[in-house]
C-alpha cells in the first residue's frame, strides 16, 4: 500500500487587507498597507493511501477548501510539504490536473451548450485516453447508472442530479489517482443521494481510485467513509476511523421516549422537564432534551449517570408509551467536536496517536 | 522529472491544442444553431454596424474629395481590412467578456483542474458567431476597393495580407485581454473593457489625421495604428512603404505576449474566495 | 389619453425612484470617470478627422457648413447621445432572460412610468457628469461661438423631448425581447439606425437631398437633429421654435402611445405563455 497524498506540517497564511467602509475608505483601501495574517490551515498533516476513500469534515471556514485547494495544486503552501501522486501540485498544475479528478457539487466542469458524450469525447483528448480505456469506462458507466440515455443531452438541460451524476463519472473518466469530491450530493433529493453515494462507493472499489470527500453531508459520510478527518480553525482535530469516533464519544448514548398523551412537545415542555429530571437525578445536569413531534431524545453521557437512571426519572415525570436505547449518530457527534466539547479528549487521543 | 513524468510531457504533440480546439468549437457552433432566431438576429446587428461605417464613409465622400490624401477607395480599403482584423477577437476571444463574473462569483477555480493552459482553456470555451457577418462584409468591401485600387493579386500579395491579418488582429487580441485582466485586481473591469473597446472604431482612420503627440499615442500606447493604418500601407503605398509597417508583426506579438503574461499572472494569483 | 392624466399621482412614488438611480450610478465613480475620457478622446479623433476632411476643400464651407460648425455639431450630438441614452434595453433584455421579468407584473405601479423614473438617475447625473461639462468645453474652445440666449432656453425643453422620444424607442426594443429572447443583435441595429439617420454620425446637411427629405420625416432626427438645429442656427424666429419643438411634440406623444400599445400587446404574450 503506497501513500497517495502526504501532508506534513502544511499551513496556509493569508494576507488579508483590512478593509474600511464607505467611500472614503475604498480610497483609503488602495494605498493601505494595513494587511493582517489569517491563518487558513494550520500546521496539518495527514498520510491517505492508495484505494482509500476519506471523509473530510470541517464546519465553514474551517480551512477545508484551502486544504482541498493545495492538494488539487491550485494554491500554494506558506510552508510545509505535500505530495500528491509523488508529485508536489502546485509546482506543476498541469501534470498534476493529468492524474486528478475534480467534481464540485454545484458548479459543473462539462461544457454548458454540449451534449455530454461530446463533452466525454473531448475530455478523452485532453487526457489522451486511449480508445481502449474510454470504452471500457464508458461501458462500466452505463452499467452502473445507464448513463447512455443521457449521452446526446446538453448538460444546461439536465436536472441537477444528472448533471452530478455527469460530472462524477467525467472525473473518473481518465482513471486518475485522486479524486477529490466536494460536496457531491448538495441540493440533491434522498433516491438521487444514495444513487450518487452507491456510484462513488462502486467507483473506489472496483477502480481502486482514492477518494478525498468533502461534506457536510452525514448521510455521506456515514453510507461512504470508513476514515475521516476534522479540521476546524485551520487545525486538524479528528483523523481516524468512524468506529473510533463513536467510540471516542461512545460513552454517550440516546435514549428515546414516546411520552403519552402529547402530539407535539414544546420547547417550553422540554424546559420544564428538564428542571424536573435535574430535580430527580443532580447528576444528570448534562443531559440534552431535544424532541422530533411526538418524540423525547435525551442525550446521555453514560459515564456521568446511567442511562437507567435517567429512563427511571423520565417514567415518573411522564407516562412512557414507547422507548428505544440509540448509539449515539455520527451527526451528533461531528456537531459536539465541532462546538469544541471534543477539545480535551481530542488533547488525550491525540497523545495516544503518536 | 522522473520517466513517467518526461513520457507525459512529450506524448503531447504541437497539434494537441488545435485539435482541441476544434472539437470545441464545432460542438459549441452545432449547438447554437439550435437557436436560429439568435443566431441570424445578431449577425444582422453586426452587419447592420458596419453597413452604418461603410454608409458613413460614402456620406462623407459625396461632399469632399479626400481625407489627408486619403481617396475613397483607400478608405474603404482600410475600414475593409480594420473589419477583418478586429473579426477574430469578436469571434474566438468573446469569452473575455464574462471572465469577471466568473471570477467574482469564484466559477473561475473550474478552469483550474484540467490539464490545459488556462488562457486556452478560457478563451476556448465561447466562439461568437456575430462576427461571421462582419469577416464576409469586410472580405467584400476589401475585395471592392483592392479592385479599384487595381493592386495586384499574387503569391506575394497574398502572403503579405495573411501575416498583416494575423499580426493586425493579434493586437486588438492583445488590447481586451489585457482590459480583461484588470478583472483580477479590481472592481469595475468591465468599465475598462468597454473603454478600450471604443478605440477599435478609431483602428479605420489613417493616423496621420492627427498631431504628432496623438500619432504617437496611437501607435505606441493604444497601438490601433497598427490594426488597419500601418499594415494597409504596404498595399496601398507599396513605393514608399513607412518603416513602421515592417514592425507590425513584431508590435503584435510583444503586446500579445506582454497582455497574456499579465492574464496568467492575474490567474496565478487568484484562486477562488475564502476558506 | 386617460392613462396620461392618471400620471399626475404617483409621482412622490417615482422621484423615489430617480434618487436611487443617481446613487446606485455615483456608486461607479470609476466607470464615470473612463466614461468621460472616453468621450473626451472621441472628440479628440473627430476633431482631428473633420480638420483632416475639410483640409481637402478648397473654399472651408461645404453644404452651408463649415469646420467649426461641423465640430460643434457633432461634439454636441456625443454630448446629447450621453444624456438621453439609457441602458433601458440592456436591463429590460437581460431580466427577461432570466426570468426576473415577470416579478414587475407584481409591483402596483404602471411599468412604462416606472422604468422611466428609474432611469430617469441615469440621465439625470449624465446630464450634471457629462452633458453639461461637454458642452461647456465644446463651446470654450470654439470661442464662445454657441449664441447663448432664448434659443438656449428652447434647447432645454427640446431636450427634454429628445429623451422622452429615444427613451419610447428604446422601450420598444426592450419590448421586442419578450417576442425573441435575443436582444443584442436587435440592439445593435436600432443604434446604428437611430445614430446614422438623426444626424448624429454624420450632420444631415450632408446628406444626398432625397435621402435628406426622407429622413426628415423620421423620428430620429427629432432626437439629435431637432436641438441641435435650435440651439446652433442664427436668427429663428418664434414661429420657428415652435415648428421645431411641434415635430418633437408630435414625436413624443406618437411614440409614448406606440410603446404603450406594443407593450400592452406584448405583455399578454407573458400572461398567455407564463414569460
Amino acid at each position: 500500500m503506497s501513500t497517495v497524498i502526504e501532508l506534513e506540517e502544511i499551513t496556509k497564511v493569508f494576507r488579508v487587507l483590512n478593509r474600511h467602509t464607505g467611500l472614503k475608505g475604498s480610497i483609503q483601501d488602495l494605498f493601505s498597507r494595513d494587511y493582517k495574517d489569517v491563518v487558513a490551515v494550520d500546521h496539518v498533516s495527514m498520510k491517505i493511501e492508495d484505494g482509500e476513500m476519506v471523509g473530510y469534515l470541517g464546519p465553514n471556514g474551517a480551512g477545508k477548501s484551502t486544504t482541498i485547494k493545495m492538494m488539487t495544486g491550485i494554491l500554494e503552501p506558506t510552508s510545509g510539504k505535500i505530495l500528491v501522486n509523488d508529485r508536489v501540485p502546485y509546482q506543476n498544475r498541469k501534470l498534476n490536473a493529468q492524474h486528478i479528478g475534480v467534481v464540485f457539487g454545484q458548479r459543473t466542469q462539462l461544457w454548458w451548450a454540449l451534449p455530454v458524450i461530446e463533452s466525454f469525447r473531448i475530455l478523452k483528448e485532453i487526457y489522451g485516453v486511449s480508445d481502449a480505456a474510454y470504452n471500457k469506462n464508458l461501458m462500466m458507466f452505463d452499467d452502473l447508472v445507464g448513463v447512455s440515455e443521457l449521452y446526446s443531452k446538453p448538460v444546461r438541460q439536465m436536472s441537477l442530479g444528472q448533471r452530478t451524476l455527469c460530472d462524477i463519472l467525467a472525473s473518473f473518466l481518465h482513471d486518475p489517482g485522486v479524486v477529490f469530491l466536494d460536496e457531491p450530493t448538495i441540493g440533491l433529493d434522498v433516491s438521487m443521494k444514495s444513487k450518487i453515494r452507491e456510484l462513488i462507493s462502486v467507483l473506489n472499489r472496483e477502480k481502486g481510485t482514492t477518494v478525498v470527500l468533502t461534506t457536510h453531508d452525514m448521510g455521506d459520510v456515514e453510507a461512504l467513509c470508513k476514515r475521516i478527518m476534522i479540521i476546524d480553525h485551520g487545525k486538524q482535530i479528528y483523523d481516524d476511523s468512524i468506529t473510533n469516533l463513536k467510540q471516542f464519544f461512545g460513552s454517550y448514548r440516546t435514549l428515546r421516549i414516546q411520552p403519552a398523551g402529547y402530539d407535539s412537545i414544546s420547547q417550553e415542555k422540554i424546559e420544564q422537564w428538564t428542571k424536573e429530571l435535574l430535580v430527580l437525578c443532580p447528576q444528570a445536569q448534562n443531559v440534552v432534551m431535544s424532541s422530533s413531534e411526538c418524540n423525547l431524545s435525551l442525550l446521555v453521557p453514560e459515564d456521568e449517570v446511567a442511562l437507567i437512571t435517567v429512563l427511571a426519572a423520565m417514567q415518573e415525570i411522564v407516562r412512557v408509551k414507547d422507548m428505544g436505547i440509540e448509539e449515539i449518530s455520527t451527526e451528533t457527534v461531528i456537531r459536539k467536536i465541532y462546538e469544541g466539547e471534543a477539545d480535551k479528549k481530542a488533547d488525550v487521543l491525540a497523545g495516544e496517536e503518536v | 522529472m522522473s520517466e513517467i513524468q518526461l513520457e507525459q510531457r512529450t506524448k503531447r504533440s504541437l497539434l494537441f491544442y488545435p485539435k482541441i480546439y476544434l472539437m470545441i468549437i464545432t460542438q459549441d457552433i452545432k449547438s447554437k444553431m439550435h437557436y436560429r432566431a439568435d443566431f441570424f438576429i445578431s449577425i444582422l446587428g453586426m452587419l447592420a454596424t458596419n453597413i452604418s461605417g461603410f454608409v458613413a464613409f460614402w456620406l462623407i465622400f459625396q461632399n469632399f474629395p479626400s481625407i489627408k490624401g486619403w481617396t475613397y477607395h483607400e478608405m474603404i480599403f482600410l475600414y475593409a481590412f480594420s473589419l477583418l482584423a478586429l473579426t477574430p477577437v469578436q469571434l474566438f476571444f468573446d469569452n473575455n467578456w464574462s471572465l469577471r463574473f466568473a471570477v467574482y462569483s469564484g466559477d473561475f477555480v473550474k478552469y483550474c483542474f484540467r490539464p490545459l493552459n488556462l488562457y486556452f482553456y478560457f478563451v476556448s470555451e465561447v466562439v461568437d458567431v456575430k462576427g461571421v457577418g462582419q469577416f464576409v462584409f469586410g472580405l467584400a468591401i476589401l475585395i471592392y476597393s483592392w479592385e479599384h485600387l487595381a493592386i495586384p493579386v499574387n503569391f506575394q500579395t497574398i502572403l503579405l495580407l495573411i501575416v498583416a491579418m494575423i499580426s493586425a488582429s493579434l493586437i486588438m487580441i492583445a488590447m481586451m485581454t489585457a482590459a480583461a485582466a484588470t478583472c483580477f485586481w479590481i472592481m469595475n473591469s468591465g468599465m475598462v473593457m468597454v473603454f478600450l473597446f471604443r478605440f477599435k472604431d478609431y483602428a479605420k482612420y489613417p493616423v496621420t489625421i492627427f498631431n504628432q503627440a496623438f500619432q504617437i499615442f496611437f501607435s505606441f500606447i493604444i497601438p490601433i495604428g497598427f490594426v488597419s493604418y500601418y499594415p494597409s500601407l504596404v498595399f496601398l503605398r507599396p513605393g514608399h512603404i513607412h518603416p513602421l509597417s515592417y514592425l507590425t508583426p513584431l508590435v503584435a506579438l510583444v503586446f500579445f505576449y506582454g497582455s497574456y503574461k499579465l492574464w496568467m499572472r492575474g490567474a496565478m494569483k487568484y484562486s477562488g474566495t475564502g476558506s | 389619453m386617460a392613462e396620461i392624466q392618471t400620471k399626475k399621482l404617483p409621482f412622490r412614488r417615482y422621484f423615489a425612484l430617480t434618487r436611487g438611480g443617481i446613487l446606485e450610478l455615483t456608486a461607479f465613480r470609476m466607470s464615470m470617470a473612463l466614461d468621460f475620457v472616453g468621450n473626451i478622446i472621441y472628440m479628440i479623433v473627430v476633431y482631428f478627422l473633420w480638420s483632416a476632411i475639410y483640409e481637402s476643400t478648397p473654399t472651408g464651407i461645404v453644404n452651408g457648413m463649415t469646420f467649426s460648425d461641423t465640430l460643434i455639431y457633432l461634439t454636441l450630438a456625443s454630448a446629447i447621445f450621453s444624456l438621453v441614452e439609457v441602458y433601458l434595453v440592456w436591463q429590460m433584455g437581460r431580466d427577461i432572460q432570466s426570468g426576473q421579468f415577470s416579478l414587475y407584473f407584481t409591483k402596483p405601479t404602471d411599468f412604462f412610468l416606472y422604468q422611466f423614473f428609474n432611469q430617469s438617475g441615469n440621465i439625470a447625473t449624465g446630464f450634471i457628469v457629462t452633458f453639461l461639462p461637454t458642452f461647456l468645453i465644446v463651446d470654450f474652445l470654439s470661442s464662445w461661438r454657441i449664441p447663448i440666449g432664448v434659443n438656449t432656453l428652447f434647447f432645454a425643453i427640446s431636450l427634454i423631448f429628445s429623451i422622452v422620444i429615444n427613451f419610447c424607442i428604446d422601450f420598444m426594443v426592450g419590448t421586442l425581447c419578450l417576442y425573441t429572447q435575443s436582444f443584442w443583435g436587435i440592439n445593435m441595429m436600432k443604434e446604428v439606425i437611430v445614430l446614422l439617420l438623426s444626424g448624429a454620425t454624420i450632420p444631415l446637411a450632408f446628406f444626398p437631398h432625397t435621402f435628406q427629405t426622407v429622413v426628415m420625416y423620421l423620428p430620429f432626427q427629432a432626437i439629435y437633429n431637432v436641438p441641435l438645429q435650435i440651439l446652433i442656427s442664427d436668427s429663428l424666429s418664434f414661429v420657428d421654435y415652435g415648428k421645431y419643438l411641434g415635430i418633437q411634440a408630435f414625436w413624443s406623444l406618437v411614440m409614448i402611445l406606440l410603446a404603450r400599445l406594443f407593450f400592452r400587446h406584448a405583455s399578454k404574450v407573458i400572461t398567455v405563455n407564463g414569460g
